[in-house]
């Protein structure tokens, strides 16, 4: 059956997923799945359209933040805080997306990495009387229970965020499979002839900006709901490299390449700082070996032969 | 409006501290135009400079000596990493080196924490005298630094413009294949650049210690205000870079006299504004596809 294909893949690696949610410690399991939305919107971007970006917490910190305003300051339901964490993401993309998705490609990268830093400041100092600075914002026990699935409790929220992860890998593969889908391609490929063709490179990336920074300020949502706090720390210089280490670990535009290489990264982050404290070292250089032994990560490179073992099996 | 004696010595400060990111910011934007890869270990020398300088002056008492040190190992630094690392990746694309370089960034920091510690250091500065200047007293290690880049500035300028080596690399930044044919050996020309750049690069860093302390992270600190400098001048144009450096460090600098926290931004607001009118930064070259 036609539909059953489509979801065959998707339902395959969440089911690995909640397989890992059955063997190993919660907490792991629900980093994984945010941070492989976090991740998903920067692999896009650089995947499919060709944009690095080393500024995607800024997005994360919008999201976070947004949410953590509404809950530490007007209301009490986490999911309506979602929904502004969501909603602050498209207006902060639509703000400065028209400018940055103009510019060249490592213009692209700096720039948005100055804003991660600018939000990082704004969040830590100027801001300050609002956002408690280095202290974050605490509302864990603003948030109140939710019917049916209560999201202020771990495990329930491992459910929501395991749905939402659904929900988001299954926006993905669609935009894959549609016209936009292919223009994303083709203006990453080669914009003159997307030109021709008579498309608008400028209207495909800013389209792409904004859904993957939305993306982005979703999986900030997820965190500030998850932890029950922010702090200006999740948009600092060091972490800007995260969602890009992570892309190119899993495999760059890949659709599940993302999960791959959060799951790759939490765990050797988790290993790796029990065995030696310093494990920035270790990400720097194993950043450098991917890159020089091929850009494709661990998914990239496993997913074509596992295509051919299942295609050679069927013929 | 602002006391005349906190302009004087904020416009130093400015001064100063523009030079100090004209310094890293050279390496950047040659790097960038010769080569076309955005080198973002130039932040790792600026901390190797900083902690040699540190170890160095704490052994032997003298922080020039300590910087002397500090360029010179920076300098073999980036000869090996170019050997290495970037020899092998110049064809690819811009993204991908970018994304090498900051893996060596965070690499190197990791190393300088492991070596040295999380425990930011104080450098001792060399000359503690101050100048009276129109009524303000002004730190002469401040003024030295400004000297220092400006005569880093001519040593450029008169090697690219009066040197064959120097010719060759502005005709590479126009052309590396027409160089190429030409019969030069551009990889070596490459490799000069990039060991120019990061001796630059552990020369500010060097000059910038006595200033602040040297903590592992002072390269990811100081980063946001090197691509804002590199940004605003245009990546390529030694001349753009000496001219947003010094406007980034006024900015900086006076700003922070205003309202203290807005000055972080302020380069931010005015990189994005010089974006608005010109794409490729100031003295930027033309769009490329590459």
């Amino acid at each position: 059956m036609n539909i059953f294909r489509w979801w065959r893949g998707i339902l395959f690696a969440f089911f690995l997923l909640a397989l890992i949610r059955v063997f190993l410690p919660l907490p792991f399991s629900n980093e994984i799945i945010i941070f492989s939305i976090y991740v998903m919107g920067c692999s896009f971007l650089l995947g499919k359209v060709g944009f690095i970006s080393f500024g995607q917490p800024a997005y994360l910190a919008t999201g976070a933040y947004a949410t953590a305003f509404y809950l530490f300051y007007f209301g009490t339901n986490p999911y309506i805080g979602i929904l502004i964490g969501i909603a602050a993401g498209i207006i902060m993309s639509l703000i400065v997306g028209p400018l940055f998705v103009r510019l060249r490609s490592d213009y692209f990268a700096l720039v948005n990495l100055a804003l991660a830093v600018i939000i990082f400041y704004m969040m830590q100092k100027v801001l300050a009387p609002i956002t408690q600075g280095d202290n974050g914002l605490w509302f864990l026990t603003n948030m109140k229970s939710t019917p049916i699935l209560d999201i202020t409790k771990p495990k329930e929220f491992y459910l929501f965020a395991f749905l939402v992860g659904l929900a988001v890998w299954a926006f993905y593969k669609y935009l894959n499979d549609t016209l936009y889908g292919a223009c994303c391609l083709a203006s990453k490929i080669n914009e003159d002839k997307v030109n021709f063709l008579g498309y608008s490179n400028f209207r495909i990336r800013l389209m792409a900006f904004v859904i993957a920074n939305t993306t982005t300020a979703l999986a900030g949502s997820l965190y500030a709901i998850y932890l029950g706090f922010v702090s200006p720390e999740m948009t600092s210089a060091h972490r800007a490299a995260d969602p890009v280490v992570v892309t190119i670990l899993g495999g760059v535009g890949t659709l599940y390449g993302p999960l791959v290489g959060s799951v790759a990264f939490t765990g050797m982050k988790d290993l790796i700082s029990n065995l030696i404290g310093n494990w920035e070292l270790f990400i720097g250089f194993l950043l450098v070996f991917i890159m020089l032994a091929g850009e494709k990560g661990i998914w990239g490179s496993l997913e074509p032969r596992l295509k051919k073992v299942f295609s050679g099996k069927r013929a | 409006m602002i006391d005349t004696q906190l302009l004087i010595s904020g416009v130093i400060f400015g001064l100063s501290i523009g030079s100090i990111f004209f310094l890293m910011a050279i390496g950047l934007s040659l790097c960038f135009g010769l080569m076309r890869i955005i080198s973002l270990d130039q932040l790792l020398y600026y901390s190797v400079g900083a902690y040699i300088t540190y170890t160095i002056s704490v052994t032997t008492g003298s922080m020039w000596l300590g910087a002397l040190g500090g360029l010179v190992v920076a300098g073999i630094l980036s000869f090996a990493v170019e050997r290495f690392i970037f020899l092998r990746i110049y064809e690819r694309d811009i993204a991908f080196t970018m994304i090498t370089s900051f893996g060596i960034l965070i690499g190197g920091v990791g190393v300088i924490k492991a070596i040295w510690g999380l425990v930011p250091r104080p450098v001792p500065m060399p000359i503690m005298a101050q100048i009276n200047i129109m009524g303000t007293e002004i730190p002469v290690y401040r003024l030295i630094v400004v000297v220092i880049a400006a005569l880093v500035y001519a040593g450029i300028w008169l090697f690219l413009n009066r040197t064959i080596t120097g010719k060759a690399i502005r005709a590479g930044i126009e052309d590396v294949e027409h160089v190429e044919g030409l019969g030069i050996n551009v990889y070596r020309l490459f490799t000069i650049t990039f060991i120019i750049a990061g001796t630059l690069s552990g020369l500010s860093g060097g000059l910038h210690a006595p200033l602040i302390m040297v903590d592992p992270q002072m390269g990811l600190e100081v980063m946001p205000f090197i691509f804002m400098v590199v940004i605003i001048g245009g990546l390529g144009s030694i001349k753009g870079t000496l001219i947003s450096a010094l406007i980034v460090g006024q900015v900086v600098s006076i700003g922070s006299l205003i309202y203290a926290p807005l000055a972080q931004m302020a380069p931010f607001a005015i990189m994005l504004l010089i974006l608005l009118i010109k794409p490729t930064g100031l003295y930027g070259s033309k769009l490329l596809k590459r």
